[in-house]
């Protein structure tokens, strides 16, 4: 292939990758845009304004997501950790059994399966509320807490924590010194996916939380329903930050150790 | 050693419970309730209403994720082919940074970036005009199956890219390295060497963004006014407008059904070939 | 030990803030259906006039979506805590279809009698809901009203009927819009108005009686209408619809009244856009004020309910910013503004075009089976 070519590929494809981001990034700068203009008529702030004023809803959606995100989080590793751990260090019966078991969230599409929730959760009066969300969440981005944080106490090098234990530490002394220390930066990672995971997350929040409960994702959906074009670019840019910034950062957390010890 | 065994899975049952009650649960309840008529009783009533009403969705919905699948694949080697079989260094990594992109956009992001890039008068044709490839009265807006189609195969190409790069880069390069001497083309290389030993990693990134694509709500919503649109979009409809669980779940089950179905058909294809 | 002053003045400031009786602060919890606009006219201009006349209370405004939908979704948050003493949602805003059936199961509370505005509204919509008897339990918020938009740079002669509508559309192909019946009301709305113009008894749809045998005779209707759906775009929404006009992608489309002239208010729509009321007509609906039964604030409810159907409210509010007509009787609101204010709402549309082709919507059975019938038999 000539250079020539290579260069019309190369840039046809940087074209559909950020031509549509670059639409995002021209919508959240425009204040009048209309046909047949190619470009914006006019350009200002005045819509980040409205977005961010302070009794705005943006604010309030961004502070619930990020609360729901964080809680969800933690909740992940209070479970991922102990299950993680589990199946990467102790003899378990039926290890690979369960490891499939956390995968069945992935394998089923889950729109109905949200809706059920919904309407289990609407018996227990967790319907509309943070705690319902958070579950939601929770249950999503296990799968990824579980396999990474396994694939991260595997990764921990046995012989360091059989040195702990023949200097006398118990189990869990060593555990908590020597293995949780070395699979930070892997536990890391999977905490930031699931951040990630349940700041992003559409489809279940809108058939448990709404209306009561409208994560940033939804305040977008309603705003680009209504033609608000403006507004729904500004919030998929905030939405944007967090994955960009994980992107950039991923090669750090994750290194090549722990990503192949994944799934085995 | 027993008592390991049981402290493993007293650490892994707090986890597990979780995806039994708040998954597991909620699937059988899916599955059951799609037989259950509106007075108690079981029916076969949700699925005759789901066909009478839905049949043209559901054909889509195959034809969407059908179509998508497969140009993610054909994307997904391409991509991978070249970033192995690549020889301009800078290209290869040129692209190693571009397609890497889409993966980290959530998908509402995704829809909201096509549904103005897309319109008739949006970015993309309005560039198409710009460049002189389309008059403007020529434009066509892509906001229907064809636009859920694009922003899946957008979405998910650099995830199975992702997959399949990285089992083409470890692969033995000797088999490679011999093809090459012998004069092969870099394509018959990558067809008749590369895709057949990567096709088990390729399957698994298929299926798992075969899922992913049968889950997602928010993209047929944002991009596809009404008919034909993805059975998910209905089974909304059907709960929010109405509270009909018997037919979205109908709508549910045979949505299962199809993803069990091709998971069924590429799995064949792999222990057939192996 | 020895006397700290700085933490004897701390313990003491704390101390008579805690002895300080603390402001009952009520709040009062409106929740909307419909688009953003009524969102916007609780937060916006309902609230801060609430709170300004009623320092105790904080008004908290929440969307539940256009359409049905939204409707069904407050119908679910009422009779899911049916059994509770008081219920989170102080004031509603609904649909017609949702209002009869919540009546119906007795899930709101007749509260007309005990506002003092309820003396201003004696018509029909007040007291009929698709069908149901509703007197007591409703004040409309507003009455609205579909037509057709139209661009007058791309269209030379808006049709003035159905017909000559789905001609232009076939001569026309893809410059029409609507967004169908799932995306909001206005594409509901012009179905509806399609079924009336191409069935022989369409009065009997708006009044009943219920006959289930009827709706055998629509095929020829909807068959017109799946032809129809060919030549034109289906829209993602009622803003999307005119989101589309204003892009130039449409050229004609069916709109909400006020949406219309909010949106061209707010410059996201060309000045020079038109209004046609099509023949034989396009049906309105209001939309209403209702308290739920065991509402948690009953009292600052019903203040609620009558600041906004006050003439004053509903002349500065209701008609002269959002461009919707009033929901109380027209000559209170109508002696509160001037000619030009009010004249604005009759620009295109005239009161003899909607004395002769405003209609209502048909009673509820008929409602869903068209609704039904259309996804039979115009999507599938």
């Amino acid at each position: 292939m000539t250079w020539i070519g290579r260069a019309l590929v190369l840039g046809l494809l940087a074209f559909v990758v950020f031509g549509p981001l670059a639409n995002l990034a021209l919508w959240a700068a425009a204040e009048q845009w209309y046909f047949p203009h190619k470009l914006p008529v006019s350009y200002g702030t005045k819509f980040w304004a409205q977005v961010f004023k302070p009794r705005g809803d943006a604010l309030a959606s961004l502070m619930t997501s990020i609360w729901i995100a964080l809680s969800t989080v933690a909740a992940c590793l209070a479970l991922a950790i102990p299950a993680g751990y589990a199946l990467a260090r102790l003899k378990l019966p039926w290890r690979t059994a369960i490891l499939l078991a956390f995968l069945v969230p992935q394998a089923f599409p889950s729109v109905a399966v949200y809706i059920n929730v919904a309407r289990i959760f609407y018996d227990l009066k967790l319907n509309g509320t943070m705690l319902g969300v958070i579950l939601v969440h929770t249950v999503h981005g296990l799968v990824f807490a579980v396999w990474i944080t396994a694939a991260a106490f595997a990764a921990v090098d046995r012989d360091l924590e059989a040195a702990a234990r023949n200097l006398g530490a118990s189990g869990l002394r060593s555990f908590l010194t020597v293995s949780l220390p070395l699979a930070a930066p892997g536990i890391m990672a999977s905490a930031i996916f699931v951040f990630l995971e349940s700041l992003d997350e559409f489809t279940g929040t809108f058939f448990v939380g709404v209306p009561d409960v409208i994560t940033l994702p939804l305040l977008m959906f309603t705003a680009s329903i209504a033609g608000n074009y403006q507004i729904a670019a500004i919030t998929a840019l905030v939405l944007l930050v967090p994955s960009v910034l994980f992107m950039l950062f991923i090669e750090r957390f994750l290194k090549a150790d722990v990503l192949s010890k994944i799934g085995a | 050693m027993q008592d390991r065994g049981r402290l493993g899975i007293a650490l892994v049952a707090p986890a597990l419970a979780a995806v039994l009650v708040l998954f597991v649960y909620p699937l059988g309840y899916s599955l059951a309730t799609a037989f259950e008529a509106k007075g108690g009783g079981f029916t076969f009533g949700n699925f005759v209403k789901a066909f009478e009403f839905y049949s043209v969705d559901i054909g889509f919905t195959l034809v969407i994720i059908g179509l998508s699948t497969l140009l993610i694949a054909l994307a997904a080697i391409a991509i991978g082919g070249y970033l192995v079989l690549g020889e301009n260094p800078r290209a290869v990594a040129l692209l190693r940074w571009l397609y890497r992109w889409p993966l980290f956009i959530p998908f509402v992001v995704a829809a909201q970036c096509m549904r103005s890039f897309l319109a008739k008068n949006g970015l993309m044709n309005n560039s198409f005009v710009a460049l002189g490839i389309l008059e403007i009265d020529q434009t066509t807006g892509f906001l229907d199956w064809r636009g859920i189609v694009i922003t899946f195969v957008w979405k998910q190409t650099p995830f199975v890219a992702l997959l399949v790069a990285g089992a083409m880069a470890a692969l033995d390069r000797s088999t490679i390295e011999a093809a090459r001497n012998l004069g092969a083309a870099r394509l018959r290389v990558l067809v008749e060497i590369l895709v057949p030993q990567v096709m088990p990693t390729l399957v698994v990134g298929l299926i798992l963004s075969f899922v992913t694509m049968m889950s997602v709500l928010s993209v047929p919503l944002m991009i596809s006014g009404e008919s034909p649109t993805m059975m998910t979009v209905d089974m909304a409809f059907r709960i929010n407008n109405y509270g009909d669980y018997g037919t979205a779940n109908a709508l549910g089950f045979i949505s299962y059904l199809l993803t069990a179905g091709c998971a069924w058909v590429y799995l064949r294809r792999q222990v057939r070939q192996s | 030990m020895k006397r700290n002053p700085a933490l004897l003045a701390a313990l003491a400031l704390s101390a008579a803030a805690l002895a300080t009786p603390a402001a009952a602060q009520t709040t009062l919890n409106v929740v909307t259906a419909g688009d953003q606009n009524m969102v916007d006219y609780v937060k916006d201009f309902l609230a801060p006039r609430f709170e300004k006349t009623n320092p105790k209370a904080t008004v908290k405004a929440v969307g539940t979506g256009p359409g049905d939908a939204g409707s069904q979704k407050i119908a679910e948050k009422l009779q899911a805590q049916k059994g509770n003493a008081a219920w989170d949602v102080d004031v509603a805003v609904i649909h017609q279809k949702m209002a009869g059936d919540l009546v119906r199961e007795g899930l709101l509370a007749p509260y007309v009698k005990d506002v003092a505005t309820g003396k201003l509204v004696t018509s029909e919509s007040s007291k009929n809901a698709l069908g149901t008897n509703v007197a007591g339990y409703v004040i409309p918020m507003f009455q609205s009203q579909t037509a057709i938009a139209w661009n007058p740079a791309l269209v030379k002669a808006p049709p003035k009927d159905y017909n000559e509508l789905a001609a232009w559309a076939k001569a026309n192909p893809r410059k029409f819009g609507y967004n169908g019946i799932k995306g909001g009301m206005s594409g509901v709305a012009f179905v509806v108005g399609w079924v009336y113009a191409n069935t022989p008894d369409s009065e009997r749809l708006m009044k009943g009686p219920y006959d289930a045998s009827t709706k055998a005779k629509w095929d020829g209707a909807l068959g017109k209408l799946k032809e129809f759906n060919r030549n034109v775009v289906i829209t993602p929404g009622n803003a999307g619809t005119l989101d589309m006009l204003n892009r130039g992608e449409i050229s004609m489309g069916p709109v909400w009244v006020d949406m219309f002239y909010t949106w061209m208010a707010d410059g996201k729509l060309p000045p020079t856009m038109r209004l046609q009321l099509i023949g034989p007509g396009m049906p309105g609906q209001p939309m209403y004020y209702v308290i739920p039964a065991k509402a948690a604030n009953m009292a600052a409810a019903k203040k609620f309910v009558e600041m906004a159907t006050s003439p004053d409210v509903q002349a500065e509010g209701i008609v002269k910013k959002f461009n919707w007509y009033p929901g109380i009787d027209a000559q209170h609101v109508k002696a509160k503004l001037d000619d030009k204010t009010w004249n604005k709402l009759f620009v295109d549309v005239t009161p003899k075009d909607l004395a002769a082709k405003g209609k209502v919507f048909p009673i509820k059975p008929y409602f869903d089976d068209i609704l039904e019938s259309y996804e039979r038999k115009v999507l599938n």
